[in-house]
């Protein structure tokens, strides 16, 4: 799905857990999440430490969106 | 077949002896009910299970079969079964699980 | 008699289901699950001493150290080759097994079996490092794996040489032998030319490698203006699933209107997906699909806004094929929509 909406001609982010995964069906823009069952989240946490969590992967989503790439990056921290 | 249905067989088989149970499948393809018959027969097909290696031999038949049907008061298995024994490829099953029961199954009467 | 060291995943452990995927590596003597089937296969010429189980997220989330610990378990076996699987089209599973086998091989010069169906991802990242026999997507092919598992296993066991992947049944590692065939080069180009010009059926003798990459856009100019939106593979649906989105192979996706939705809730959204455990989604769906933060990130001017609509399915054993379709039907309304970027998640 990645690899088709980037071929359309959007600049796509794949925010997912297992990055070898992801760098086989060819997203170029990839940021590593928590875990497979929460990905943006962490039930160990508080409410509001989660959501902050959460914050800090999509802005860095949005960072690599704006982030001019030559080849398959992932964006760590 | 899941695993909490293959222990139950399992449990039962144990507590009543395999000479005593019969199993009824009722599964709405050849293939899953094929391989429902296998599981409490042969053992588990796909080894994920309790009954994977454990050959129970039980009798197993599907629903729609005539040594089943024909058991029942026509009237209820009409109310129950008249209208799935309509779609389904009751060929196909009776086919599928009487292969494996006479490949299979320990019980032979 | 030669030793075998098996690996499976929790499931086949008959540890249990997802809610057991986080279980760490565990050391069995003797045979497990399909090491049973496996067993029988060997026919007394070699026997499985130790069976390892490790939870299939687990290994996911913790590759490092999961491997490590694996290699440590089975270094003291000294096994004559090292079986793994089959996995069939579990894609965590798949992964596991294809690493755990690179691992061993490379540290331990071990070799090494497993089993895929042709999709699997693991597939992909390991054909090079390990022989992967051809699978079905399911454990109704168990039956059919393990004879050609065990087979190719006892043959590198007992170093016998190994014949070509048609023969064999494993999936091509790219890598060239020698050989004198029955027939010169230009007679066999010529015959081949031939039944490619009648249409008729051939074999290729070099199968060229398919690279489907995309190279990537550039990116988004002023994220501040910029209209993004979500996508996931991670089953996120209003609670009740209205499309009914199957919880694997999943046929469809989903599209759902989040116009004034600023939180996903446990009592408005849940998950379809039956490939990890849905406790925490369930709970809370933002954990997947980020709803609650991009609204803020919108009401504070860091994003433009975020597209009215997000579209959802389930990546859990969906065909290749089937996610393409979804992937380009997406793309089309979004850019119809005027939408800049996309974030997708995936579980």
């Amino acid at each position: 799905m990645v690899k088709e909406i980037e071929r359309a001609g959007l600049p796509v982010v794949h925010m997912c857990t297992i990055v070898p995964i992801s760098k086989t069906v060819g997203a170029n823009r990839i940021v590593p999440t928590v875990a497979i069952p929460h990905p943006l989240g962490n039930p160990n946490l508080s409410k509001e430490d989660e959501k902050e969590l959460r914050r800090k992967l999509v802005l860095k989503a949005l960072k690599a969106l704006q982030t001019p790439i030559k080849d398959q990056t992932v964006f760590e921290d | 077949m899941d695993l909490e249905i293959q222990q139950r067989v399992k449990d039962i088989a144990e507590k009543f002896g395999p000479e005593n149970v019969v199993v009824i499948l009722g599964g709405s393809e050849a293939e899953s009910a094929g391989l429902s018959a296998e599981t409490v027969t042969a053992g588990d097909p796909t080894f994920a299970g309790p009954l994977a290696g454990v050959a129970l031999g039980l009798r197993v038949y599907h629903v729609v079969e005539d040594e089943v049907k024909n058991e029942f008061d026509p009237a209820v298995y009409d109310e129950q079964c008249g209208m799935m024994e309509m779609v389904l490829d009751v060929d196909a099953i009776k086919s599928e699980v009487g292969n494996i029961r006479k490949q299979y199954t320990k019980f032979n009467d | 008699m030669m030793k075998v060291v098996h690996y499976i995943n929790q499931f086949f452990g008959q540890i249990g289901g997802e809610e057991k995927a986080d279980i760490t590596p565990q050391l069995h003597e003797g045979v497990v699950g399909p090491g049973m089937a496996l067993k029988n296969a060997f026919k007394g010429e070699a026997d499985i001493v130790a069976t390892i189980i490790c939870g299939d997220s687990y290994f996911a989330e913790h590759q490092e150290e999961a491997t490590k610990t694996i290699l440590d378990m089975i270094k003291k076996y000294n096994p004559d080759v090292f079986v793994a699987g089959p996995a069939f089209n579990a894609g965590r599973y798949g992964t596991a097994c294809g690493a755990v086998c690179k691992a061993v091989k490379e540290a331990l010069n071990i070799p090494v079996v497993t089993g895929m169906y042709i999709e699997n991802p693991g597939v992909d990242l390991y054909k090079k490092d390990a022989y992967i026999v051809l699978t079905k997507n399911s454990a109704v092919g168990m039956r059919e794996a393990v004879p050609k598992m065990a087979k190719l296993a006892l043959k590198l066991a007992k170093g016998e040489p190994m014949g070509s992947p048609q023969e064999e049944g494993y999936i091509p590692r790219g890598i060239r032998k020698n050989y004198i065939a029955d027939e010169r080069g230009s007679k066999r180009a010529v015959d081949m030319l031939v039944k490619k010009v009648n249409g008729e059926k051939f074999e290729t003798e070099f199968e060229m490698p398919s690279f489907d990459r995309v190279a990537p856009n550039p990116p988004v100019k002023d994220i501040t203006k910029a209209k993004i939106a979500l996508v996931t593979s991670g089953g996120i649906v209003p609670k009740g699933n209205p499309d009914r989105i199957e919880s694997s192979s999943a046929s469809k996706f989903g599209k759902y209107d989040i116009d004034g939705v600023y939180d996903l809730t446990e009592a408005t959204y849940e998950t379809a997906h039956g490939g990890y455990d849905p406790t925490y989604a369930n709970a809370d769906a933002d954990r997947v699909l980020p709803v609650d933060v991009l609204r803020d990130l919108e009401k504070e001017g860091k994003i433009g806004s975020l597209h009215r609509y997000y579209y959802a399915t389930v990546g859990n054993g969906t065909a290749v094929a089937s996610a393409k379709k979804f992937g380009a039907a997406i793309a089309k309304e979004l850019i119809a929509d005027g939408v800049d970027a996309v974030i997708l998640t995936s579980t």
